[in-house]
């Protein structure tokens, strides 16, 4: 029998997707709704308050959504690649309790105590991604389990160590003074405090996004929490990937760490408790998908400074802040409404 | 017909004291459409798991250009030009195109850590690649899920052999899709035939293995239970096979007195 | 010190490992640190005796872990087994008094955050004639519930007492920090301070205790918005360490003061960064909270003869700091 041989084969004109318009392409971009969002509480916020107009405001502003926004860049990468780290908030304050009660408890210069946080920050951030990759039991369980330990151990440890909840001044220690240069400066321009970790932000996002964008490893982030199987089927190392954006977050939770020990030179056993929430909702507001595959970290940037923006808003407003909850959740809620509607109209045929 | 590229020899599968295949043999050549049918549970999947380098067999023998080879990982199969496109896992739908054409096979420059990827290549090597097989993509940046179901296989495919595949082998490519977009499939099947490559085309629809396939396997719990070349087989005798032969008779005679 | 020994020996391990040059600090640390005495004055020969402490503590909060050193003080030099244990939900403290009870303890020290969550509790001490003392919350409430004893400060009054002090020093506009939001006592201070300076006006911030840089963010917004404001009160010792960062960034000139201490503050009051601290004396409060039920066991003696025993408000400023602070870097005040 010969029937239906298919001849080479013809071009299926019709099965093409139309072409994109102008404005689609924009708003196919994940931050496409956060910035929209952005811009709107921004302007809102410059007609109804008069000291938010004010440079030293947005220096604030911008204080504030740079300690949020350095730990959701490394947040909303690892949510790209298809995880939660709920130790994330924990994971800073464990971090610079290591750091003080080592340089303190033994008298040594702060550099030795940042550089052995710094190993055992990267280390809490390999043994989530290891016990993730490993076992196959979701990050949301495994990281809520080592939340609750570092929660324990930060508070049980201090009190050990220092015999209080929480560790001594170490402002007067050998290496103090560089340490402080690098992670919590501040310069006065005029009336305005600039603080450097708005620099480190930027050049975290900036960083995060030629990895994300432009790199291999890049490429196998947005694998790895997109489809999972299929990228380890076309030979994508995706046990490494994870495991190293869960160590990306822990270095990130250790530089917000340093910062909050050389900015207020002593740190409480009992911090950091709500913020790794604080990170993840950065995130979601600037598009990046809850269940991973998707996402800017410039998008986690808008996140945060929505965050700081409403924050600081409501208070230079003269409003109580008491409120602030309150439009968090509606910021949250309009965000992720608006990312959903605006990926469905990107991915309508 | 050519010398083989990939042939089993009465390859067996035993998962301890379960026979999943036994008694396997085919051959595909270059430029031939190999099919395999079978029921679910017929170790369709434990087949195409030993020539993708999955599980290695437990018996017969496994050659590759004809010589006696033992696949011990994806990697490997990759490296001797045999890629499998798997039906489910074939590409990540919110990724772009054209960064799924290149996944894990990345093109890069400069040296570590400051490897950057060469997009504009990417981008236009997909496009080219995807055109040479008939398929014309305006945006190779639109996220893959935008794309049809065939289209999408058909990516897949095209990625295997840009990635110097000679032997493809197909899982199910036209199972989830409808009419007409297992026509582009097919299309595609037949213009990789054409252009030289062995498949295996493994499905459960006779009448898509029928349009492109040379050889057709059929199996049964485990076993081969038919193997002919397009001469020896009409479209009807393979449709009754599939469905089981007598079996498909009685069925029907019963569904028919019930019926009426 | 063995431990002394081996913390030493590790440091030299560690430095060794990741500097190899100058890994120590030449200054500060615990060397630094003065090896004063304990306060312990040897051991009671009363036979040993168990009691228990039930707070609503939050963990890792400086103020409270004074009062925990204060019970144990006590408790070293009264030969008794302290039970320590504390909870945020009102719930969670009364299954843990009655814990204690089954536990069989010879006296039960708690605070009365919420009073009638705790009724059933001490009903059912009393009714095993276990005593229980209050204090640091409750005052209002301690009497009815048949509590022996009660060690603590009139918040409201403490409030009062700042805002007088606030008042004669010519602070028109005050900015109250609530690091707690819903923290009755907190609110209480609040309250207190505008009372307590009818003349200016008190404007109320709750702010997010557990992080630091939006507390300092909040307070830096407010004093943006507002530049009227001379002064900032916190109602904590870290959060005034804040304020005064938050001071600097808003460029303005507001002074700061607070409720409660701990070592940075002394620090800090010492430099004149913080002007003056209202002190509660925590570690009165632990340490009276077990030695009562330490007289009352041995000597049937009650603290204060049935009335509020106050353990505040005092003033902590720029007088009587030197003598202080060398407490202060002990660890007790």
């Amino acid at each position: 029998m010969t029937q239906t041989r298919v001849a080479g084969p013809p071009a299926v004109a019709d099965e093409r997707i139309e072409h994109v318009a102008p404005l689609r392409r924009l708003l196919v971009r994940p931050e496409a709704g956060s910035l929209l969002g952005a811009v709107l509480i921004f302007a809102f916020f410059f007609v109804m308050a008069d000291s938010f107009r004010k440079p030293e405001s947005l220096a604030n502003v911008l204080y504030f959504s740079s300690t949020i926004g350095i730990m959701a860049v490394a947040v909303a990468l690892l949510m790209i690649g298809g995880e939660f780290d709920l130790s994330a908030g924990v994971a800073v304050t464990t971090a610079s309790l290591v750091a003080a009660m080592l340089a303190y408890q033994f008298t040594l210069n702060v550099w030795v105590g940042a550089l052995v946080s710094l190993v055992v920050a990267l280390a809490i951030g390999f043994l989530n991604g290891y016990l993730v990759v490993r076992t196959g039991i979701p990050s949301f369980l495994i990281t809520l389990g080592t939340f609750l330990m570092l929660q324990g151990l930060n508070l049980a440890v201090t009190k050990l160590l220092t015999g209080a909840v929480a560790t001594d001044d170490i402002s007067d220690m050998a290496g103090f003074g560089s340490a402080k240069r690098i992670f919590a400066s501040e310069w006065d321009i005029g009336r305005v405090s600039v603080k450097i970790t708005v620099l480190w932000w930027i050049v975290t996002v900036v960083f995060a996004t030629w990895l994300l964008m432009r790199t291999r490893v890049g490429n196998w982030i947005f694998a790895a929490g997109g489809n999972a199987d299929s990228a380890r089927a076309v030979g994508v190392p995706v046990t490494r990937v994870k495991i190293g954006l869960f160590m990306g977050v822990a270095f990130l939770a250790w530089f917000t760490g340093m910062h909050l020990l050389f900015s207020f030179n002593t740190v409480q056993s009992g911090e950091g408790v709500g913020k790794e929430f604080l990170y993840i909702i950065a995130a979601v507001i600037g598009g990046v998908l809850l269940t991973g595959g998707y996402g800017t970290a410039v998008g986690s940037a808008i996140g945060a400074l929505i965050f700081g923006m409403t924050y600081s808003g409501i208070i230079l407003a003269g409003w109580n802040p008491d409120w602030f909850k309150f439009f968090l959740g509606i910021m949250l809620l309009l965000a992720t409404v608006m990312n959903a509607w605006v990926r469905n109209y990107a991915a309508r045929r | 017909m050519t010398d083989p590229l990939i042939e089993l020899r009465d390859v067996g599968k035993q998962y301890r004291n379960i026979i999943a295949l036994h008694g396997i043999s085919l051959r595909v050549g270059g430029g031939e459409v190999t099919c395999v049918l079978g029921d679910n549970g017929a170790g369709k999947s434990t087949l195409i798991k030993i020539m993708a380098g999955l599980h290695r067999q437990s018996e017969g023998t496994l050659l590759v250009d004809g010589e006696e080879v033992v696949l011990s990982s994806p990697r490997e199969a990759l490296d001797r030009g045999i890629a499998t496109v798997y039906q489910d896992l074939a590409v990540v739908s919110l990724m772009p195109v054209w960064r799924n054409f290149f996944l894990g096979s990345e093109l890069y420059r400069g040296v570590w850590p400051a490897r950057s990827l060469r997009v504009e290549e990417m981008r236009a090597t997909t496009k080219s690649e995807l055109a040479k097989m008939g398929i014309d993509l305006p945006d190779v940046d639109a996220p893959i899920g935008t794309l049809s179901g065939g289209q999408r296989q058909c990516v897949a495919i095209a990625r295997a052999v840009f990635f110097g595949a000679r032997v493809l082998i197909l899982d199910e490519p036209t199972a989830a899709l409808g009419v007409r977009q297992s026509g582009v499939v097919l299309r595609y099947i037949a213009a990789a035939r054409d252009a030289g490559f062995g498949v295996v085309f493994i499905t459960h629809n006779p009448h898509h293995a029928f349009l492109v396939g040379d050889h057709f396997v059929l199996l049964n719990r485990g076993r081969m239970r038919l193997d002919c070349t397009r001469a020896e087989i009409t479209l009807d005798e393979l449709t009754q096979q599939m469905a089981g032969g007598d079996e498909l008779t009685a069925l029907e005679q019963e569904l028919q007195r019930t019926g009426t | 010190m063995i431990q002394h020994q081996r913390a030493v020996r590790v440091a030299a391990l560690v430095a060794a490992l990741l500097l190899a040059t100058t890994g120590c600090s030449g200054t500060g640390g615990k060397k630094a640190e003065q090896a004063a005495g304990r306060l312990g004055a040897g051991v009671a020969d009363t036979p040993r005796m168990k009691v228990a402490m039930v707070t609503h503590a939050p963990a890792g909060d400086t103020f409270w872990d004074l009062i925990r050193k204060g019970a144990q003080a006590a408790a070293d030099k009264d030969n008794v087994e302290l039970r320590y244990s504390a909870a945020e939900q009102a719930g969670d403290q009364a299954n843990l008094v009655e814990q204690a009870l089954a536990e069989g303890v010879d006296g039960i020290a708690l605070t009365l955050a919420k009073p009638d969550a705790m009724k059933a509790a001490v009903a059912k001490a009393e009714a095993a004639g276990v005593p229980v003392v209050a204090f640091n919350a409750g005052l209002d409430n301690w009497k009815d519930l048949g509590v022996l004893e009660y060690f603590g400060q009139d918040e409201s009054l403490a409030g009062r007492t700042a805002g007088q002090r606030l008042a004669s020093e010519g602070a028109k506009k005050v900015l109250c920090v609530i690091h707690e939001q819903g923290h009755v006592a907190l609110e209480a201070r609040c309250a207190g301070v505008k009372q307590g300076m009818p003349g200016g006006s008190v404007e109320n911030l709750n702010v997010t205790g557990t992080d630091m840089p939006s507390v300092r963010s909040a307070i830096t917004g407010k004093l943006t918005q507002d530049p009227g404001i001379d002064r900032v009160i916190t109602l904590g010792a870290p959060f005034a360490l804040a304020a005064v960062r938050s001071v600097k960034d808003a460029g303005g000139r507001a002074g700061v003061v607070t409720f409660d201490t701990n070592k940075a503050l002394v620090a800090a009051v010492k430099s004149g960064d913080v002007r003056w601290a209202i002190d509660q004396q925590p570690y009165l409060q632990g340490y009276l909270a077990v030695d009562s039920l330490w007289l009352y066991k041995s000597n049937g003696n009650v603290l204060g003869g049935g009335q509020t025993v106050l353990t505040g408000p005092s003033f902590i400023d720029r007088e009587n700091i030197a003598k202080i602070s060398k407490f202060a870097i002990q660890g007790t005040r």
